[in-house]
């Protein structure tokens, strides 16, 4: 570094400042190697740094984000899966229904299918306060624990919020984490909405009224049975095409994250065939240079006198 | 005739045993601090009108002194370097405690595991466990911010301590050179002990200029007049007098030095560093205060903004107004407010929980945070290259210094091979003279 060395003292300082400033690099290529990493502080690249802060931040953002999408995409399962069971159901009750509407059956035997109806029509209730991993009910919007609640006459109505909870899945976009009961269960019958609970509660009692025509009234209910079905069969491809939309997004995600790893390895992260060159470069050259100042100082015009 | 050859033979002999006694004077001082190479000055003694008539006599030669190699340019420009090198090295060291205070704090990481936290709590906004741990994270930030602010303050204690050591070592030192200048004022320039007088002037000079920029002025003896950056600026030293340095902070942070009452602002030296890292870690203060202010006034306006758990409204989620008493204020974790106020009590509506990730996320305190760092260590960066240009200067500086002042053991060996054999010669030249006499008394 300094290429003055005239006098004895300045020989020996420069020769010990120059073997000095080689140990340190050599040091620091040996901490680079043990680290991995090839910044030690911000200040040895500040872009490179806070390039690599902006990324650290990213990558547990996406961390996090990964971890909703996958509570999302569960609770959507869940949800699909309960409205296939809920399907199900009503495909039972219609079938009771036609049974109900031949005018044939007997008042015992529309009795005992009015028993049935209630009984689908409880556990219909049981699938739609289902919860998800999270305890939220699947169907009760952004509400509080239970998605219906039933009253002391057996009534059941929707006491969730009116629109389902949406979660950040990542890059800015939020996904509803469900359908709410209304958007799943309500339909039209006979030009009037209503919901699935309200009309088999009506079925079963007409079933069992010995008033009008109770044939009638299930023959009538078949396009009741087939629209909430429909409506069905329509929420669950809803939750279908989120769950589609989810997986594109956790995806990209996946991509993303490995262009970040690449990222952060180019700029923070040691080549260690090129680190390990370069150490054995310096050592070599300490060595040199100690081997040459152990040379000169041996060298004395006091040996000849 | 042959008293004359007698005594030019003992001219000789004697200024050649000064020759070797001053280079071996030389060799035993190769490694002595501050000392400048000595060398015996000799010049011829003649006279006219002599007895032989030839109109020339010689009488040998004469010592007539120590010589030092003097070059005041070459020493001012290496007290320069060294004061400039002084300077970067003190500012540097004071921002580099600055950036370790702000790096190793692990602020960022803090903001990003709050806001981590933040958003996994908006998948299941009434998990008991995802709220302590946002509210937990909460706390590590407050706690981040404390040890930051700390370690800024820590660093500046230091660097005033440092100051106020370099300001009392200034006044020591020009206190010495006063009472050198003293001695100098009556010392014969001739003498050996002005030489070491001189050396121990040069080493008081090289040695205040670490402190502080000065520009020194030498009177005919060697006595020396310093002064503050240039030759315009304030006395330190005139004379046998010296004039104090005292130590003042500006309300900047920066440091205010005054020389017997007169206000000065030194260049370059260490102080000079001092001063400007005091004004730089002052900044990062206010920096960070700032940072932590807006980290308390997006929380506690989300909180305002929303309902708890339980339905009550939010309440402040920090306390306190800057990084050094920035608190955790929440009790506990059903108490961060995830829903939109008016919400009804265990409501998973997590809007309100949205808009405050959405204030984080676009130029938030995570982007702050990252521009602070960004600031300090690039400054510490662009320092460091300004401090290894100036050390390559330095070192310039003080290897041609050490060239035209220092010992150089080569050149005494030879010299000391050199003066014995005058020495032997000056001999022979007595002993032919008494062997001329001889002859002349051996005629019969």
């Amino acid at each position: 570094m300094d290429s003055v060395t005239g006098t004895t003292a300045s020989f020996y300082k420069g020769s010990l400042t120059q073997m000095a400033s080689l140990r340190e690099s050599a040091g620091r290529l040996q901490t680079q190697i043990a680290t991995g990493e090839k910044l030690e502080r911000g200040s040895d690249d500040p872009v490179a740094a806070a390039r690599l802060r902006s990324l650290a931040r990213e990558g547990r953002l996406a961390e996090i984000d990964n971890a909703n999408a996958d509570s999302v995409s569960q609770s959507l399962t869940s949800a699909s899966q309960a409205l296939d069971d809920m399907t199900q159901i009503m495909l039972r009750a219609r079938d009771l229904a036609l049974v109900g509407a031949n005018a044939a059956t007997g008042a015992e035997a529309r009795e005992a299918l009015a028993v049935e109806i209630d009984e689908l029509r409880a556990s219909l209730f049981d699938f739609a306060n289902l919860t998800d991993s999270t305890r939220q009910a699947l169907f009760g919007g952004e509400g509080a624990d239970a998605a219906y609640a039933q009253d002391a006459n057996g009534a059941i109505t929707y006491v969730g919020t009116a629109s389902a909870a949406s979660v950040e899945i990542g890059r800015g976009i939020s996904l509803e984490r469900g359908v709410t009961g209304p958007a799943a269960f309500e339909f039209e019958a006979g030009g009037v909405t209503t919901d699935a609970f309200v009309f088999l509660a009506d079925l079963s009692s007409a079933l069992r009224s010995n008033t009008g025509d109770p044939a009638a009234t299930a023959r009538d209910s078949l396009a009741g049975f087939d629209a909430a079905i429909d409506n069905l069969g329509r929420s669950q491809t809803v939750l279908g095409s989120r769950t589609a939309w989810l997986d594109a997004v956790q995806f990209s995600q996946v991509q993303l994250s490995e262009a970040r790893t690449e990222e952060e390895g180019e700029l923070g992260g040691v080549d260690l065939a090129e680190t390990i060159s370069e150490l054995q470069q310096v050592l070599n050259v300490l060595e040199a240079s100690q081997l040459s100042f152990v040379r000169l100082t041996s060298l004395s015009l006091f040996d000849a006198l | 005739m042959s008293s004359a050859l007698i005594n030019i033979g003992a001219t000789g002999a004697k200024a050649a045993r000064i020759a070797l006694e001053v280079t071996a004077q030389n060799i035993a001082n190769a490694e002595t601090e501050g000392y400048v190479r000595r060398r015996a000055n000799v010049e011829e003694m003649a006279a006219t009108g002599s007895a032989s008539g030839s109109g020339t006599a010689f009488n040998g030669v004469r010592y007539v002194g120590i010589t030092r190699p003097e070059n005041e340019f070459l020493q001012a420009e290496a007290r320069r370097s060294g004061s400039s090198l002084a300077r970067a090295d003190a500012e540097l060291a004071g921002l580099k405690a600055a950036e370790s205070a702000v790096e190793q704090s692990g602020l960022y990481n803090g903001l990003v595991e709050l806001e981590a936290a933040m958003a996994r709590l908006e998948s299941d906004p009434l998990d008991p466990a995802l709220r302590a741990n946002a509210l937990e994270q909460g706390r590590v930030l407050a706690g981040s911010f404390g040890i930051a602010s700390e370690a800024v303050e820590a660093a500046s204690r230091s660097t005033l301590f440092q100051a106020e050591t370099g300001v009392s070592e200034v006044n020591r030192l020009s206190a010495q050179l006063a009472k050198l200048n003293e001695s100098l004022l009556r010392s014969d320039t001739t003498s050996s002990g002005h030489s070491s007088l001189l050396d121990q002037r040069d080493v008081i000079l090289r040695d205040l200029s670490e402190y502080m920029g000065i520009s020194a002025e030498f009177t005919p003896t060697g006595a020396a007049n310093v002064r503050v950056n240039d030759g315009s600026g304030a006395a330190l030293v005139s004379g046998d007098t010296a004039a104090t340095l005292t130590l003042g902070q500006n309300s900047d942070g920066s440091l205010a030095f005054a020389v017997g009452g007169n206000v000065v602002s030194p260049g370059a030296g260490s102080l000079a560093g001092h001063s400007s890292a005091l004004a730089a870690q002052a900044d990062l203060r206010v920096e960070l205060d700032n940072l932590a202010s807006s980290v308390i006034t997006s929380f506690n306006a989300s909180q305002a903004n929303g309902t708890a758990q339980d339905g009550s409204a939010g309440q402040p989620f920090f306390a306190g107004s800057g990084a050094g008493d920035i608190a955790l204020a929440l009790i506990s974790g059903d108490k961060i407010a995830t829903a939109p106020a008016g919400a009804p009590a265990q409501s998973v509506d997590v809007s309100n929980l949205q808009s405050l990730r959405a204030v984080l996320a676009n130029n938030g305190p995570a982007s702050q945070a990252d521009a602070l760092l960004f600031d300090v260590s690039s400054n510490v960066r662009s320092r460091s290259i300004t401090r290894d240009a100036l050390s390559t200067l330095a070192s310039n500086a003080q290897g041609a210094l050490a060239t035209a002042t220092e010992v150089d053991l080569e050149a005494e060996a030879a010299n000391l091979v050199r003066y014995q054999q005058a020495f032997q010669a000056s001999g022979r030249v007595m002993q032919i003279a008494g062997e001329i006499f001889e002859t002349i008394l051996g005629i019969r």
